[in-house]
């Protein structure tokens, strides 16, 4: 048996679904959501092996659902659902990613569950890349039991260290498996690089202040300490916050 | 041509002049001929020519021509608007140089005429006839080619952009939005097996929909049929959102029988769900109120604000869409205002009451 999960806003939707997989058969329903957040609480906590999950979702869009969804232990197979959304469908196309168009055909459905697999981090990058609206709001955590979200906004600064990246956030500190500049690419200018190592929210930049040595360091609300600033990219920094 | 509320009836057959019959026309003739009467004065200004009695003279002259020969092409205009455009052209080149023959010989025999010489006023009028009249003609031959290629020109051009808003008009109402119509289908799909009654409900509301989007944009519907329209799509929306959507109708005060563009409220409430409310997860209300004071109709619709909403490419389309077709029935007295307010976004409309429909230009 199957163990699925399904994440649809939309309640019609989601009965339909409901429906399908019983008339399939193979597959046992074991949760509902009706938003990002709460499909990757469910996830966490009962570990399904597929998530049916619609793209176009209030707050959390399914890309980055999926994208979380992926930090998990055991990541479940997931099949994207869509009524409309050509971004979106051309992203799935290239990348070979399962997705059904809305309404579902039954024998589409049974088909994509047969050949459900998990994305790879590469495939969840480049979908969310191609497929324009879709911006990541939260970095996701993985906690034993759960995905805690963190809200872009609440991010002081990233920094890469050996072979994680530690994100400093409003309410502490944390480690995450990504890449600097694929951060760098995806907040876009809300956020800035001051070092080969070191993103800041620019939100929350205080002030930049120069050291007797030359140097310059960055500033945040609530840090204690300051953040060097390489040389290569202070002149860059001082000219935009002039 | 061009009527006071900038909208235009000319149409592929039209003839290009515009209305000399119209005041603002006399009113540009006047003006050219000054500004001809001005650049000749310059042209021949020599120690030996007074710049100021030149210039009077000149004026005095050009006026005549410039308002008889309006007058003539006022009169006949309904006559060259059979012709085709060659042979109208042809036909009022010919008719204007040769008025302005006449208009110049009658005014060397003026400066004959005993009366004029009584008076000592012989001076101003020209010496000889035939190098008088020729000068003229040939002058106004060129400035009459020139200012009937101007009218042409601009008239195709406004033909152009009349076109184009046409076009831009109709590709807007055929538009309904796709996600609106597959995210409709998926609820149907459900509900035939859920219940089967409320599907055949929203199939029902869907053709509703589509008949009236597909409906001729010429016509107008009463207020009462437009909000009929917009519930219809409302109660379709509400069994995709369910709580989520929330919409107060206010709109007691609107009298059922004034004439509007269809579907002119349904794309607003549309924008409202699409922007307002589906981002939101915890959803909200959209409020519709409506009003009328004195002959003057007022709707403004309300939701709650979302990122972006008046940037984006769908709401801006929409609002041009109802800004056009309000001014294109009712010209400068309809207002379309949109924008955002604190954590609300508000679109007013306001357009005079009437219960027959206005004629519709275009």
């Amino acid at each position: 048996m199957l163990r699925t999960l399904i994440v649809d806003d939309e309640l019609p939707a989601r009965e339909r679904l409901r429906r399908l997989l019983a008339e399939i058969g193979g597959a046992e329903v074991i949760g509902e959501a009706a938003t990002g957040r709460e499909a990757l609480e469910q996830a966490a906590r009962s570990g399904p092996d597929v998530v049916l999950l619609d793209v176009r979702m209030p707050g959390m869009d399914g890309i980055e659902t999926a994208r979380h969804l992926g930090i998990l232990d055991e990541p479940p197979a997931v099949i994207f659902t869509t009524a409309y959304d050509q971004y979106a469908i051309n992203a799935f196309e290239t990348r070979a990613v399962g997705y059904l168009l809305k309404p579902v055909h039954r024998d589409k459905l049974a088909a994509a569950l047969a050949h459900a697999d998990r994305l790879t981090r590469p495939q969840l990058q480049r979908l969310a890349a191609v497929s324009g609206e879709s911006r990541r709001t939260h970095i996701g955590i993985r906690r034993r039991e759960e995905v805690r979200l963190i809200p872009i906004e609440d991010v002081l600064f990233f920094q890469a260290g050996q072979k994680y990246i530690t994100v400093r956030h409003l309410t502490g500190e944390d480690l995450i498996e990504d890449s600097l500049r694929t951060l760098e690419e995806e907040l876009g200018s809300g956020f800035v690089r001051i070092h080969r190592n070191a993103l800041v929210n620019v939100r929350h930049l205080e002030r930049i202040e120069r050291h007797p040595d030359g140097h310059y360091g960055v500033r945040l609300r609530g840090c204690v300490t300051a953040l060097p600033v390489s040389r290569r990219l202070a002149g860059e920094l001082l000219e935009r916050f002039k | 041509m061009a009527t006071p509320g900038g909208t235009f009836r000319g149409n592929a057959d039209a003839f290009y002049l515009p209305d000399f019959c119209a005041s603002r026309a006399a009113f540009a003739i006047v003006l050219i001929a000054e500004l001809t009467a001005i650049v000749l004065s310059i042209a021949r200004q020599s120690a030996s020519v007074d710049f100021w009695g030149e210039l009077a003279r000149s004026s005095l002259f050009l006026l005549w021509v410039g308002l008889v020969g309006a007058a003539l092409l006022c009169g006949l205009r309904p006559r060259l608007a059979r012709l085709s455009v060659v042979r109208g052209s042809v036909m009022v080149l010919a008719m204007l140089t040769a008025m302005i023959a006449v208009i110049s010989a009658a005014v060397f025999l003026l400066g004959r005429s005993a009366f004029v010489a009584g008076a000592g006023g012989a001076a101003f009028f020209p010496a000889r006839l035939w190098p008088f009249v020729l000068r003229n003609t040939a002058i106004g031959f060129v400035i009459c080619a020139v200012a009937l290629r101007y009218f042409y020109v601009t008239h195709q051009w406004r033909r152009n952009i009349e076109l184009g808003a046409t076009a831009r008009v109709h590709a807007l109402q055929a538009r309904i939005r796709p996600h609106f119509l597959f995210n409709s289908m998926n609820t149907i799909a459900s509900l035939t097996r859920s219940d089967p009654a409320l599907a055949e409900q929203a199939v029902q509301d869907l053709a509703d929909l589509f008949r009236a989007s597909l409906s001729d944009r010429h016509q107008t519907i009463t207020l009462a049929e437009e909000l009929e329209i917009a519930r219809t799509y409302q109660r379709i929306e509400q069994l995709r959102l369910g709580a989520r959507l929330q919409v107060t109708w206010s709109v007691a005060g609107l009298p059922p029988d004034a004439r509007v563009p269809g579907l002119l409220l349904q794309p607003l409430l549309e924008n409202a769900i699409y922007h307002g409310i589906e981002p939101r997860p915890e959803g909200g209300t959209v409020t519709i109120t409506g009003e009328r004071a004195a002959e003057l109709i007022s709707v403004v619709v309300r939701n709650p604000v979302s990122e972006r909403q008046n940037e984006r490419e769908g709401n801006r389309l929409a609002l041009a869409n109802t800004r056009e077709r309000l001014a294109l029935l009712y010209g400068e007295r309809s207002l379309v205002k949109a924008g955002r307010f604190d954590e609300e976004y508000i679109v007013t409309l306001r357009f005079p009451y009437t219960t027959s429909a206005p004629p519709a230009a275009g």
